[in-house]
């Protein structure tokens, strides 16, 4: 297997704790800068489910010296895009813009790390437009939110895993000014935080600006790691939602899936491989060709938001099937476990676990092409791993997995009583489905 | 190596200009069969894109129907590498293969290791050539493109789109409904060949390959692999289409919606007609990005919506100019008198210069990150080389967008995104209608999944 050219990476720590990682790549005239909070969905506080998401929204609020409307502006001015994401155990913040604004993108970045104007006008705006997005996403949408938001609610039994991540509007409603000035003070630190800069950029350089900028943001302790253990279930749970909006029934099953750096984890990426990617995969050739089934099969671990690689805490490998019309959701779960059963009994064959890997290094390829991308896959594994540096050795290490060790990893953790079943299903008696 | 309490910058630096785009050095040919050939060689990584696009879609189905069959058919092999085979192969190449079909064109888009570029061709031709679409895996076909309809007919957003089309494009082939769950059932293998041989002409088809290539050698290899391709003429293109758009509101109603959608639209022109240029500033200073007006009114201001934004779908022969958002039930006529001020302001007041400055960068700042990847370069290219333009239209992109002047965009704005030059269409809760009828003649229908 090839490794192949990859832009090399360097990475250091400022005095206030601030984690920066650089990997320059000239190709384009561009930048991305990223900053990448280690906190997420999972440790927003009880009683305010949504908080983290909703707070990612007030990071484009305005500060003192750059009030609101200013931060986009000034972006844009310099041709420059920007966004945000919230996920499960990391926030981020980006800008990807002419190499030229490098400087530019790191003052603003320091500037709402410094600090933030948070006041009762701005908190209300967003409060309304969050509550649009829950609306478009989830409350106005045919099967919204299913995989990603309800089935982690069944499955896990701790609030930091099992709340509603996008939040309950009381819950969103109740919060205040003070909540967001606590909930910065305390995950918002250049402590708890990773800077990546990749692009047109020359190491030393950009060392002199990030200096400039950023060491001068007061440090505030990080707080450590918190307890998101689950415990593993021993029996199947089965649960509905109904959907006036859905015409047609679908089902979810979820497993926990097993943790970054233990020896299942890798297997268990390949696993999703084989058993959904595409239609060479195992679960669309047997459920959905040969019996018919099915019409569609997707999944893998954090299906549909997030990879193999995004998460610290429990996580779940998610299936997420369509059965055909007439076909019970049940009999779809059942077909489902019968080749889970094979895979473990049997593992992949050789040809299977050769596509999959050939897969994972074409991804790996592909990332450092766009600046986001390679950005991402930086920010992720350095927020969330402590260790940037396994964005450049996966594809090596996938290429040493092992057909037993794949057959090992699902007999382990893709296991029918461990899972977790959400029938998804019309509300419409006698309807369609 | 940080110093101890470092002081703290107080000014925004300022950054440069936004550099010039550059496609770089592009190698075209004809093949003898007639197909266009344009390979860019960008060896930033190891992998190629590859796109192959003829002229298709609502110009040439007989219905939505088989069109949209055709698409989803490709995939399903040929009679001698069945469908499984052929993902299997691509897989070993580390490739992947999907197939769009927009108003006017179907396009394989695929990718692959460099290494395995002439392999990745092969598999592409041999599609373009002799699709099969056996029966069985045809039905199954058939089964995913109604459960898709049906959940489509049942999101807030599909319905206005078509209802949308059909109001600006009428009894041209862009207003074309999408096809029901009964037309699905009826199409046929014999009308799918039938249409792929209109379809796969090579006089008309383009290939274009981006990545890390020789290109001598790829041209070598894309001759070796289409060579054997065969058919005579040309595909006729969409007619022109002269649209007549009413200032009306259609509202559909969808009981229980806790949202309205709201999408605005008009016709206006294309890449490389007159005023196609100051058209796309007037939109992008209405709803692109994360300053526009839009968003600054709708949502920072007032709260009423998530992602309010404008574009211009740029067609074969037209350019739909559109606004769209979704407001929460209570505050649907309240959000499009704001739209309508806004649509008013930009077609009777001069944009600010600073305000058209910003637009304009943030324009050429997007397409340049847009044309670094080589997806996205090679999307681009397929995309302009359907219109009959080349890589200098987007190196001379840049230039077009610098010397648009403000009074070029309010005359664009006025004839194309003014209310009066406006359709709209409403999707939500019947209660939401209240009020709309002080700004607009409303008529009211049924939500086809409501």
């Amino acid at each position: 297997m090839t490794s192949g050219p990859s832009p090399r990476i360097s990475t250091f720590r400022l005095d206030n704790g601030l984690e920066v990682v650089l990997s320059p790549e000239s190709t384009s005239p561009t930048v991305g800068v990223g900053v990448f909070y280690r906190v997420g969905f999972r440790l927003e506080p009880e009683g305010r489910t949504g908080f983290a998401h909703l707070f990612e929204h007030l990071m484009f609020q305005g500060t003192t010296k750059v009030p609101k409307p200013q931060f986009g502006n000034l972006i844009n001015s310099a041709g420059g895009l920007l966004n945000g994401f919230t996920r499960h155990d990391y926030t981020a913040y980006f800008e990807i813009l002419p190499a030229s604004a490098l400087e530019m993108a790191c003052f603003l970045e320091a500037d709402r790390m410094r600090e933030l104007d948070l006041n009762q006008e701005t908190l209300q705006n967003q409060l309304s437009v969050v509550e649009e997005e829950v609306r478009v996403n989830v409350l106005n949408q045919p099967y919204g939110g299913f995989s990603w938001l309800w089935l982690p609610q069944y499955a896990f039994s701790r609030f930091p895993n099992a709340h509603n991540y996008y939040g309950e509007f009381q819950d969103l409603e109740a919060a205040t000014v003070q909540d967001a000035a606590d909930f910065y003070r305390t995950w918002y630190g250049p402590g708890n935080a990773t800077l990546v800069l990749v692009g047109a950029f020359d190491d030393k350089e950009a060392r002199r600006v990030v200096q400039r900028h950023f060491a001068s943001v007061p440090p505030r302790p990080a707080p450590p790691d918190p307890d998101l253990e689950e415990v593993l279930p021993s029996t199947r749970r089965e649960h509905e939602r109904q959907d006036p909006l859905a015409p047609t029934p679908q089902v979810a099953v979820g497993y926990p899936t097993a943790p970054f750096g233990t020896k299942d984890h890798l297997p268990l990426a390949l696993a999703a491989r084989i058993l959904t990617d595409g239609r060479a995969s195992r679960l669309q050739r047997t459920l959905v060709r040969e019996r018919a089934l099915l019409l569609h099969i997707a999944g893998g671990p954090m299906y549909p938001i997030g990879d193999s690689f995004e998460f610290r805490g429990p996580a779940l490998f998610t299936l997420e099937a369509t059965p055909r019309d007439g076909v019970p959701t049940g009999e779809a779960v059942a077909a489902i476990d019968q080749e889970m059963a094979r895979l473990a009994a049997d593992g992949p064959t050789e040809d299977e676990l050769r596509r999959s890997r050939r897969r994972e290094l074409a991804a790996y390829h592909s990332h450092p092409d766009s600046r986001l991308g390679r950005l991402t896959a930086l920010g992720v594994m350095a927020a969330v791993h402590r260790s940037p540096e396994m964005v450049d050795q996966v594809a090596e290490r996938f290429s040493q997995v092992t057909p037993e060790q794949v057959a090992g990893a699902v007999t382990r953790w893709l296991r029918p009583e461990r899972s977790t079943v959400l029938h998804w299903r019309p509300r419409a008696k006698g309807g369609r489905g | 190596m940080t110093t101890p309490e470092p002081a703290t910058i107080s000014k925004v630096p300022v950054p440069g200009p936004v550099p010039e785009l550059r496609v770089g050095s592009v190698h075209r040919t004809e093949l003898d069969n007639g197909a266009d050939v344009m390979v860019v060689p960008r060896p930033t990584v190891p992998r190629i894109e590859f796109r192959l696009s003829v002229p298709a879609g609502s110009a040439l189905g007989p219905t939505a129907a088989t069109a949209e069959l055709l698409r989803m058919g490709l995939p399903l092999g040929t009679a001698e590498l069945d469908q499984e085979q052929l993902a299997e192969r691509l897989q070993d190449l580390g490739g992947s293969l999907q197939v769009y079909q927009d108003l006017d064109r179907l396009t394989l888009q695929a990718a692959a290791l460099s290494e395995a570029e002439d392999e990745l061709y092969r598999l592409m031709a041999a599609l373009v050539a002799g699709p099969h679409f056996p029966g069985n895996d045809l039905q199954t076909e058939k089964a995913k493109l109604a459960e898709a309809l049906r959940s489509a007919r049942a999101t807030p957003h599909f319905p206005p789109h078509e209802a949308v089309g059909q109001l600006v494009y009428r009894d041209h082939p862009y207003g074309r409904l999408e096809p029901t769950e009964g037309q699905v059932a009826r199409v046929s293998r014999g009308s799918l060949l039938d249409l792929h041989r209109l379809t796969f002409i090579p006089r008309s088809a383009q290939i274009t390959v981006v990545g890390d290539v020789d290109p001598r050698r790829t041209l070598r290899h894309l001759r070796s692999a289409f060579g054997a391709w065969e058919g005579p003429r040309r595909v006729p293109l969409a007619p022109r289409v002269r649209a007549r758009v009413e200032p009306e509101l259609l509202f559909l109603e969808r009981p229980g919606s806790v949202q309205t959608v709201i999408l605005s639209a008009s016709s206006g022109p294309t890449h490389g007609e007159e005023g196609h240029i100051a058209l796309t500033l007037a939109t992008a200073v209405l709803g692109g990005g994360f300053t526009s007006r839009l968003m600054s009114n709708l949502r920072e201001d007032k709260g009423y919506t998530y992602s309010p934004h404008a574009r211009l779908e740029n067609h074969l022969r037209d350019g739909m100019a559109s606004a769209s958002m979704e407001v929460r039930s209570d505050v649907t006529a309240a959000a499009l008198a704001e739209i309508q001020h806004e649509l008013a302001r930009l077609a009777t007041v001069a944009v600010p210069e600073a305000e058209l400055r910003t637009t304009k960068s943030y324009l050429i700042g997007a397409r340049l990150v847009m044309l670094q990847t080589q997806s996205g370069l090679a999307s681009a290219l397929a995309q302009v080389r359907g219109h009959g333009l080349d890589h200098r239209y987007l190196e001379r992109y840049q230039q077009l967008v610098e010397r648009t002047s403000a009074a070029e965009v309010m005359a664009a704005a006025r004839r194309h995104l003014a209310p009066t030059a406006m359709t709209t269409v409403m999707v939500g809760d019947p209660s939401a209608a209240e009020g709309l009828e002080a700004l607009v003649p409303v008529r009211r229908r049924r939500s086809p999944a409501g």
